[in-house]
């Protein structure tokens, strides 16, 4: 919601320029070709998805293992020099940008599978596993990773933004299924957290302080992950509606009624409208649509649908258009995940960034009427995608990059999402998380808690290398 | 004996019938369910409104005097045992449920409310609370997200933390904060996790917002006897292994059952060296599918009998002896310790195997109750405190088994929490690196370090001796409740 340009707050890492280019030239040393310095390879890692505020690394250094990870961050404190973990680069609020130079640590190359146990529904793996590589592997035992941001993030990126996606409503979110971790702290020390077993009573949670951290307290290298069983019976159904309000309640209603529906998606109008043209999804109208999926045996999905349906029926929704087969299903969902792409499409050279609000699902249809209503005043395109299931929307916010105006309106329609969602009890990001973009409204949102999260920060990190100036204004 | 300006500054925030001071009224306060341990407190103070708290806490802050929260006291790790030179600070009188929501499936509450009484309120609209501690009606909310406390059906439906979405406190200097949020998600550190089982340690909980969930329309249970331990063992790996998540998992060896079984009769299979209760709930269609396949892998796992309860009364009888499995215990030996640890669903086998063993080489029975779907253990180990070298022999048994619980990937509580109990425990399973973070967290949220102090996280100095919760002839604090 801001650029990163308007938070002036002092770095209070060094950027002295013989530490940082003492620490590039030991990591060439140690790593060869895995410390990079080109412009290329730095440009590279100076951003994610989203707003393209490029900040570059001073280097790029690409470990393999944990002891790597440790040295690295243990040279990098000695120095007083930053440190950022990079996964691939599919985050959306600024979290990669190297605001003051220093260390990229690529952690894409610690990208094994270090165990799967099956009769426990967990597996542990590198941080740079990427979600579809874990599900690729997984195939044929019978079990899968739910959690889908859509992009095809690194595990340690999803655990260190506490990514979830588009079947949190019924799986959670990487806050449920992360069980334990192996995380480098600032002090160069390698930490466990959490652990094979199920439940533990004992100590302070560590495990969920570093999900969701964003690599400001300790840098993710491994992740023990909940697994689950593939389900019996898996179907997908597309219904339209004539009103966007409608649709939100009928989901509201879905959500009252208790129905354990694996995945429930809002497109509004415009968005329909984008991913009919850019993903060719024939036979739907430009109309409001949810997007469903059930999970379960065959009763129960069948079951689930049809409870679904009466309600979607009685909120004017159309009759269930029907995806059973695989190649059907993957087809709607890969629209669905285009939807950022779409957007983007419908206004070439233009430029998008998302919004996250996540509100009480009892406020959602109130939260996405008045942010409709708001976005007609502005006369930017917007359209509005979310997993509505756990009162979580999007909107792609596009906006001409040569047009400051422009700029400065999108950033405000965003700006007001987010202290709506507040509002209404709510929060300013569901699953994208604080990066550089949302210190302000993590501050509204949180008051006096931002003073503890504050000095946790310290205690962690007391020379704030850790990817500085990101999710806890200091 | 508290600080005479304290006692009058305290005086000015509360009635006399608030604040207790004489040892005959503090003496009630001077344990939790951990009775070994007892100390009398300098004070006890009932506040009755969150300002009164901060009030409290501030005051306390100022004169360096320590406090412990308390809610119903039952506590099995001393989470509640007072400190002699602090205060008790009793959240008895929070009692109100402010409100239900059932369009976001969620009710606000005082920290004092009991855990039963949130799902009495939310029944009428079809909905309860889902975490179920067997003490649930009588320990409090407040309590069980200090504690985290788990319960039966905590395999499906998560821990305390899985179900509170916003905690509001009131940290050790008097400021208000709130963790957490009414959404999904919340920004920033997830300072509700630090919350949830931080065992009074980071804030006074004055109020919770927590989860609700549908109430199933039918629940069914199967037992299932097996004639070998470890053979019962692998069934619960393969339920979870055919991606099965029952509502309830549980598990009870032989010496449990015959024990139960003289106190419940409820006809459990006396001759099986374990049994497995397997609940699913649901709908009716979704119950019938998800039992046929429970029946399915039971049988292959080699169940020598499998029923699966009729109806809703039977139902209850299944389960009766499970939630009576402390009592009836107790009633078969004069001593017994009982143990909390965690192990990874798989060492289950290879664990119970060792635990038999153990019990062979120390000459002393073990009768093993636990949430066997989880991998949480609550061995009890039968003594008799009397009989010479008899508690030392168990206290080592003890050890052995956490000993055990942590060299296979497990904790050493899975749901009672550290308190004073497991400050051992703690050094053997957590190395200096994760001791000096949990320190950082405690300073960073009470610099002073008097809320709750001297348990939860141990100085080096107290590394040196596991901890059991050792019940002598009945003197477990509120015996009448069914616990674990």
């Amino acid at each position: 919601m801001n650029a990163p340009n308007e938070l002036s707050r002092a770095p209070r890492v060094s950027t002295d320029a013989a530490a940082v280019s003492g620490v590039v030239a030991r990591l060439r040393a140690d790593f060869g070709d895995r410390a990079a310095t080109t412009p290329a390879v730095r440009d590279q890692h100076s951003h994610g998805e989203g707003l393209a505020d490029a900040a570059l690394p001073d280097v790029v250094v690409f470990p393999h293992t944990n002891a790597e990870v440790a040295a690295i961050v243990g040279l990098c404190n000695a120095a007083r020099v930053p440190v950022i973990a990079f996964g691939v680069g599919t985050s959306l609020e600024g979290h990669v940008a190297a605001l003051y130079g220093g260390v990229c640590m690529d952690l894409s190359q610690m990208h094994h599978i270090l165990e799967v146990n099956a009769a426990d529904l967990d597996c542990r793996v590198q941080a740079g596993v990427t979600r579809e590589q874990l599900n690729a592997d997984l195939k044929g035992t019978g079990l899968f990773f739910p959690i889908d941001p859509g992009a095809n993030a690194t595990i340690g990126g999803m655990a260190a933004t506490r990514a979830s996606g588009t079947n949190a409503v019924r799986y959670g979110t990487m806050r449920e299924n992360v069980l334990g971790l192996t995380v480098v702290t600032a002090d160069g020390r390698i930490v466990r957290t959490g652990g094979r077993a199920r439940k533990s009573a004992a100590g302070y949670d560590l495990t969920r302080l570093f999900v969701g951290a964003e690599g400001t307290l300790g840098i993710i290298t491994e992740v023990q992950l909940r697994l689950y069983g593939v389900p019996a019976a898996i179907s997908a159904a597309v219904c339209q509606f004539e009103t966007l309000e409608g649709a939100v309640d009928a989901v509201i209603n879905a959500i009252q009624h208790g129905i354990p529906v694996a995945r429930i998606e809002l497109l509004d109008d415009v968005q329909m409208d984008a991913c009919i043209r850019y993903s060719k999804l024939a036979g739907f109208a430009v109309k409001p649509t949810l997007f469903f999926e059930f999970h379960g045996s065959e009763a129960g999905v069948a079951e689930q649908a049809a409870t679904m349906q009466e309600i979607t029926t009685e909120f004017g929704g159309c009759a269930f258009e029907w995806a059973t087969k695989p190649e059907e299903r993957t087809r709607l969902w890969k629209a669905r995940h285009a939807a950022y792409y779409a957007a983007m499409a419908m206004k070439p050279g233009t430029q998008g960034f998302a919004t996250d609000a996540c509100v009480p699902i009892s406020r959602l249809a109130d939260c996405i009427m008045e942010t409709k209503a708001d976005i007609a005043t502005t006369g930017l395109t917007a359209p509005i995608v979310g997993h509505v299931g756990d009162g979580n929307f999007h909107l792609v916010v596009l906006f001409d990059p040569a047009d400051p105006g422009q700029r400065a309106q999108a950033e405000g329609l965003a700006k007001r999402v987010s202290l709506r969602a507040i509002a209404m009890g709510g929060t300013c990001t569901g699953e994208h998380g604080i990066g550089v973009h949302k210190l302000d409204a993590l501050v509204v949102e949180h008051g006096e808690a931002v003073e503890l999260m504050r000095t946790l920060k310290r205690a962690f990190d007391p020379n704030d290398i850790l990817n500085p100036g990101k999710t806890v204004p200091l | 004996m508290l600080d005479p300006a304290v006692h009058a500054k305290l005086a000015t925030l509360l009635p006399p019938s608030a604040l207790l001071t004489a040892a005959e009224d503090t003496k009630p306060y001077e344990c939790d369910g951990l009775t070994i341990y007892r100390e009398l407190p300098a004070a006890v103070v009932l506040p009755d409104t969150e300002a009164q708290v901060a009030a409290i806490l501030a005051t306390c802050h100022a004169a360096r005097i320590p406090v412990v929260a308390r809610g119903a006291g039952t506590s099995l790790s001393g989470g509640a045992l007072p400190d002699r030179a602090g205060i008790v600070l009793s959240l008895a009188k929070f009692r109100k449920i402010i409100a239900v929501d059932p369009l976001t499936r969620t009710t606000i509450v005082q920290p004092g409310v009991r855990n039963l009484a949130i799902s009495e309120a939310a029944a009428a609209h079809g909905l309860y609370y889902a975490p179920d501690p067997s003490s649930q009606i009588a320990c409090t909310i407040g309590g069980n997200v200090a504690e985290n406390a788990g319960g039966v059906h905590c395999l499906k439906y998560g821990l305390t933390v899985h179900n509170v979405r916003r905690v509001r406190g009131v940290l050790i200097t008097g400021e208000i904060v709130e963790f957490g949020g009414e959404a999904l998600d919340s920004a920033g550190y997830d300072l509700l996790a630090l919350v949830n089982g931080s065992e009074g340690l980071l804030a006074v909980i004055t109020e919770v917002t927590v989860k609700l969930t549908p109430k199933p329309l039918l629940a069914q249970v199967a037992l299932a006897a097996f004639d070998d331990i470890e053979r019962a063992g692998a069934a619960v790996g393969a339920i979870i292994g055919a991606g099965i998540i029952p509502a309830g998992l549980e598990m009870m060896d032989q010496p449990a059952t015959r024990a139960v079984e003289q106190y419940v009769h409820a006809n459990y299979p006396l001759d099986a060296a374990a049994v497995l209760l397997v609940e699913s709930d649901g709908t009716p269609e979704e119950v019938a599918a998800e039992m046929a396949e429970i029946r399915r892998v039971l049988a292959e796992a080699g169940a020598t009998e499998i029923r699966i309860s009729k109806d809703e009364a039977q139902r209850l009888l299944f389960w009766s002896g499970r939630k009576a499995a402390f009592p009836a215990v107790g009633r078969i030996t004069p001593d017994y310790y009982c143990m909390d640890g965690t192990i990874p669903r798989r060492a289950l086998p290879h664990v119970l195997q060792r635990i038999g063993e153990m019990s062979a080489e120390f000459g002393l029975r073990c009768a093993n109750v636990f949430h066997a779907g989880d991998g949480n253990l609550h061995p009890l180990i039968l003594f008799d405190a009397n009989k010479p070298g008899e508690t030392e022999r168990t206290e080592a048994f003890g050890a052995k088994i956490l000993e055990l619980c942590i060299e296979v990937g497990g904790t050493v509580t899975g749901e009672h929490g550290v308190g004073v109990e497991k400050l051992g425990g703690m050094c053997v399973q957590f190395a200096p690196g994760e001791l000096s973070r949990f320190l950082g967290i405690k300073a960073a949220f009470d610099a002073a370090g008097l809320l709750n102090p001297g348990k939860g996280v141990p100085t080096l100095q107290r590394c040196a001796e596991m901890g059991k919760m050792h019940v002598h002839h009945g003197q477990l604090r509120h015996p009448e409740l069914p616990r674990f």
